[in-house]
């Protein structure tokens, strides 16, 4: 399955690093976008994405708000959505499940875990 | 009839007495009452001016952390560009020591052909076999790329450690989102008390919010950065609400 990534966070820092992780795991294929907003317009313009990558507080969009917007939507009801956030309370978790994200990494996250999360992720919908 | 009204005026001139008497013991309490209040106002406006002055120097402090998280988000680009720089110049010089390699073994293998063309010189064959020993290339090019895979883990480590920077950045916005709202309690107090003007600020914190965050706020002010696996344990445990096997969890995701 040829994968092309959109790694969605308003951190500068944070995108970069998880496009090298992306790398270090052997994917290439990605595209940015800087808040769930510009995510959606990024989503719709590029047929090729076909995971998610999303930071939860950002401006604009947050990404709650963009896994509920993408899941409203039939067509991307089995995209893979991974929320890499630093929220690790209980509620924002299972808030995160009921909008249906496929998986949950805490940042700072390790190469491993994010690894780990793809490969659970990529497993369920093969 | 008389004697009645006469007892009366005297019992009302009793009352009348009693309390003369307790105004004598009253005055110089409520005197010093209002001693006290006089001593008390300065120090009331005193303080008052102070709370002023500290809540007209917030936005200042705001924006002071506001600049040290927009340099320690540059100074974080700064540092992954020189690892993006020195991952380049690693890959590079792993792509120029394999070419050396690739002519290291052709040199290799014309030494041995030289060697089976001179094979009756003892004497070239000699000075060719201590050539062959002094030649240290080929071992020094195999000890050199034996690091790479180091500089490389290492360098990565070097950007994952970066995610302090978001981390802080949450934990600084946090922070200012808790300054502001102190300013705003602050000020909404002075107000109360001598309708001073507190310069107007923009702050998405609502009267009474307390210091949570507010709605569709851009940082999380619970942030922390830990880079220890048994969190995101935790969370995969939350997850399935109780503490859970590995195996456990992975199901609810599946």
């Amino acid at each position: 399955m040829s994968l092309k990534f959109l790694v969605v966070d308003d951190s500068v820092t944070m995108r970069r690093i998880v496009a090298n992780s992306l790398k270090n795991l052997g994917y290439e294929n990605m595209v940015e976008a800087v808040d769930g907003k510009d995510a959606l317009t990024k989503l719709a313009a590029d047929a090729e994405i076909n995971f998610v990558i999303t930071d939860w507080n950002m401006p604009e969009l947050t990404g709650l708000e963009l896994t509920k917007a993408i899941r409203a939507d039939d067509k991307y009801a089995k995209l893979p959505i991974l929320m890499v956030t630093t929220r690790g309370v209980k509620e924002d978790i299972i808030e995160a499940l009921q909008a249906k994200v496929s998986n949950y990494v805490i940042k700072p996250f390790t190469p491993q875990i994010l690894k780990e999360k793809i490969d659970q992720i990529l497993a369920n919908v093969q | 009839m008389k004697n009645l009204n006469m007892s009366q005026l005297f019992d009302k001139l009793n009352d009348v007495k009693v309390l003369f008497q307790y105004g004598q013991k009253v005055v110089p309490v409520l005197q010093s009452l209002v001693d006290f209040m006089q001593e008390t106002v300065p120090l009331l406006e005193n303080i008052n001016h102070s709370i002023a002055d500290s809540t007209a120097k917030i936005p200042k402090a705001s924006d002071q952390i506001n600049n040290v998280t927009n340099a320690t988000e540059l100074a974080t680009t700064e540092i992954l560009d020189l690892v993006d720089a020195i991952s380049n110049n690693v890959y590079s010089i792993e792509k120029k020591l394999e070419t050396v390699n690739s002519a290291e073994a052709k040199k290799a293998e014309l030494v041995e052909k030289l060697k089976a063309a001179i094979s009756g010189n003892s004497e070239a064959l000699r000075l060719l076999d201590e050539y062959t020993e002094i030649d240290s290339t080929k071992k020094n090019i195999d000890e050199i790329s034996q690091l790479f895979p180091k500089i490389k883990e290492d360098s990565y480590n070097i950007t994952l450690s970066l995610q302090v920077q978001d981390i802080t950045s949450q934990q600084l916005a946090a922070v200012d989102h808790l300054i502001e709202s102190v300013q705003d309690k602050l000020a909404s107090l002075i107000q109360d008390i001598d309708d001073t003007q507190i310069e107007e600020f923009n702050s998405a914190v609502s009267a009474g919010s307390g210091i949570q965050a507010p709605e569709g706020a851009t940082f999380d002010p619970n942030a922390s950065y830990n880079m220890n696996d048994n969190r995101q344990d935790a969370v995969d445990a939350v997850i399935n609400m109780e503490k859970a096997s590995q195996a456990e969890i992975d199901k609810l995701f599946s």
